[in-house]
């Protein structure tokens, strides 16, 4: 205010050239955000690997029992399958349980499993607040809330990615779509609808948690048992949403995956557009 | 140009109140970047008005390399956000637009503290879910993992049983003794399995069979045959769905008597608040005697469709489903609905539980 240009000014300027311009940031998350983002990862994984865990104890899909051995649970027959085919799996000593050795706490934990399910389906729901208080306190929400265009604009992204492998075989120029929003339309439709498979779960989750209290919202579902497949089939929603944001989030580079950590990115999205208006107006 | 780096050159976000607390950790590097003898906070203090400064001298000279700052944070970005509405979107901004994300300018060392605070934060946070992973696992399941804990943790155990406390406190919460559970017609009726945990009992105890009541008001305890039961109350019928802590449930036909009016015929002492329901005929998977006990809330003993239930699927119970007596309590896990009671005790401290004691829960209340 007093000086006008602070005494600090000149000796950085000269000594450390690199501080001398500001980088420009923008902020993408909030913190809240974040830090939900990332618990999401022990708590998705403890649901799933406990959920997995009580499915052993009476599985949804079953058959006839096999003569022979008894049989009866399909994901027992999918682990027999892979321990005949899959190299390397050829001696494995408990092919009925390969898929719940490897994809749950194990066989036979139900009383531990469900244990763990409940802590961490009562962390999942506490951070989900965390996280829409998120949403709410750093305005992000209004970013992931669905648009007119989504559907043409969903579509320029699908040929974008389904044309990129291609056009890098045959070394073409292929355009990113130019889009004036945080996330593109198939972001946003994945990130708005992750959080609500979230409370589809939570929902089907206490319906099958309190059918008797809470009949009327095992009803919604069609029922205990219908809540039942419901819940189970939105565990796959995560384990498919996981593997193109994994994939996308890695080939999008540092920069995002830093900006769900520190929260700023030095990618502008709008930036090229004033530009261009600048330039009109020049 | 020059200067207006300068200018540029410490840009704090506005909207930063805590810039107090950053300018004192990073004291150790003021000093040779000031060495006029400003004090360490005064750079900062001096900020906040400069940059408002900066950036009106910016938006007079556009096409400046430092345009790039078209974003200005918070007050100052009416001129841009004019500009940039008047060719993307002609409509004005709703509630539920997007708003295009502030831009801000920030000193690169801060940039670098902050990101330094946060990868530390988060690694910090990601060792510590590590390690809660580790505490809590099963050991088998570590052990797949390449892992080992050495000691069985008594705290893993107080933990989960905090948690699970919560949930029977959540459970209770949710009980109403007003509230029906819902019931079936007899075309929904489905197949009920003999899930008795160990070896089935052999039929041998029926003709000698007797429910015990201990604890009454009365000080006395109780000796009822299934003829006294069978005659002296009203027989209530209900289908309804029995669902199993396994997963899987059963919709049966059941009748019997109400244990509200067991209650009421023989009431227990004044301070009870539980009851504890209990199996002598219970066998283990070998085939050895294992009496069977189960805490039951005196409330929800009460509820209108707990039943004692002498009768399922429209036939006298049969050994399979606990003749001559077993509970049926709807608002429970399967667990609870003990099959072949031989004793009812009432109690004022909650009493032990059989799966309490194997990990489930205690109240078990759906």
């Amino acid at each position: 205010m007093i000086h006008s240009t602070p005494p600090d000014c000149e000796p950085n300027s000269t000594s450390t050239p690199p501080e001398q311009t500001g980088v420009l940031v923008v902020r993408k998350h909030h913190f809240l955000v974040r830090w939900s983002h990332w618990l999401n990862v022990p708590i998705l994984l403890g649901l799933i690997l406990t959920g997995v865990s009580i499915y052993w104890a009476s599985p949804v899909y079953q058959h006839k029992p096999d003569p022979t051995t008894g049989n009866f649970d399909v994901a027992a027959d999918i682990g027999i399958w892979i321990c005949a085919h899959v190299p390397g799996q050829h001696h494995y000593s408990d092919p009925p349980n390969w898929i719940y050795n490897h994809m749950s706490l194990g066989p036979g934990v139900l009383a531990l499993a469900l244990r763990l399910h409940w802590f961490c389906a009562y962390s999942f729901m506490l951070n989900g607040m965390v996280y829409l208080a998120g949403l709410v306190l750093g305005g992000g929400w209004r970013s992931l809330l669905p648009r007119r265009t989504d559907v043409i604009d969903a579509l320029k992204m699908f040929r974008y990615y389904i044309g990129f492998p291609f056009a890098k075989l045959t070394r073409r120029n292929w355009l990113h779509p130019i889009f004036n929003t945080k996330y593109n339309a198939l972001q946003r439709a994945a990130y708005f609808s992750v959080p609500l498979a979230g409370c589809l779960s939570v929902a089907t989750g206490w319906a099958i948690h309190k059918p008797m209290q809470l009949h009327w919202l095992a009803a919604i579902f069609g029922g205990y048992n219908a809540a039942r497949v419901w819940h189970f089939w939105l565990m796959w929603i995560y384990v498919l949403f996981l593997v193109p944001h994994l994939i996308l989030v890695l080939a999008d580079g540092w920069d995002t995956l830093r900006s769900m950590i520190v929260g700023w990115s030095t990618r502008l999205p709008t930036r090229v557009e004033p530009r261009q208006v600048i330039a009109h107006e020049g | 140009m020059k200067d207006k780096e300068n200018g540029d050159d410490s840009f704090q976000p506005k909207d930063k109140p805590s810039t107090g607390v950053e300018p004192k950790r990073e004291t150790p590097e003021s000093p040779k970047a000031g060495p006029e003898g400003a004090t360490p906070s005064a750079p900062i203090a001096i900020e906040k008005p400069k940059a408002a400064a900066a950036v009106e001298q910016r938006g007079d000279a556009d096409g400046s390399p430092s345009s790039l700052g078209d974003h200005k944070p918070g007050t100052d970005e009416a001129n841009p956000r004019v500009a940039a509405k008047s060719v993307s979107t002609k409509r004005p901004q709703s509630f539920f637009g997007e708003r295009p994300l502030p831009a801000i300018e920030m000193a690169p060392r801060v940039l670098r503290y902050r990101s330094r605070r946060d990868f530390l934060l988060f690694g910090t946070g990601a060792l510590a879910a590590l390690a809660g992973g580790a505490f809590l696992l099963p050991q088998d399941t570590l052990g797949r993992l390449g892992m080992r804990r050495n000691m069985d943790s008594p705290g893993t155990e107080w933990f989960l049983n905090k948690a699970l406390r919560i949930d029977d406190d959540v459970a209770e919460a949710l009980y109403s003794g007003n509230r029906r559970v819902p019931t079936y017609t007899t075309s929904q009726i489905t197949p009920l399995k003999n899930n008795y945990n160990g070896a089935t009992p052999d039929p041998g105890y029926i003709s000698g069979w007797n429910l015990t009541l201990d604890g009454l008001a009365s000080g006395l305890g109780i000796s009822l045959d299934i003829r006294n039961l069978t005659s002296r109350f009203s027989v209530q019928e209900q289908i309804t769905r029995l669902v199993c802590v396994e997963g899987w449930s059963a919709v049966a036909w059941w009748a019997g008597l109400r244990f509200d009016d067991l209650i009421r015929a023989y009431p227990p002492m004044s301070q009870a608040k539980w009851a504890r329901v209990e199996s002598s005929v219970n066998l283990d998977a070998s085939g050895n005697p294992d009496p069977y006990f189960m805490s039951l809330d005196l409330a929800t003993a009460r509820h209108p469709q707990t039943l004692l239930a002498t009768h399922f699927n429209g036939q006298p119970l049969t050994v399979d489903h606990g003749a001559p007596l077993r509970l049926l309590v709807p608002v429970k896990l399967g667990l609870k609905n003990v099959k072949a009671i031989t004793r009812i005790t009432y109690v004022a401290e909650e009493p032990r539980d059989y799966w309490a004691e194997r990990g489930y829960s205690r109240y078990d209340g759906i």
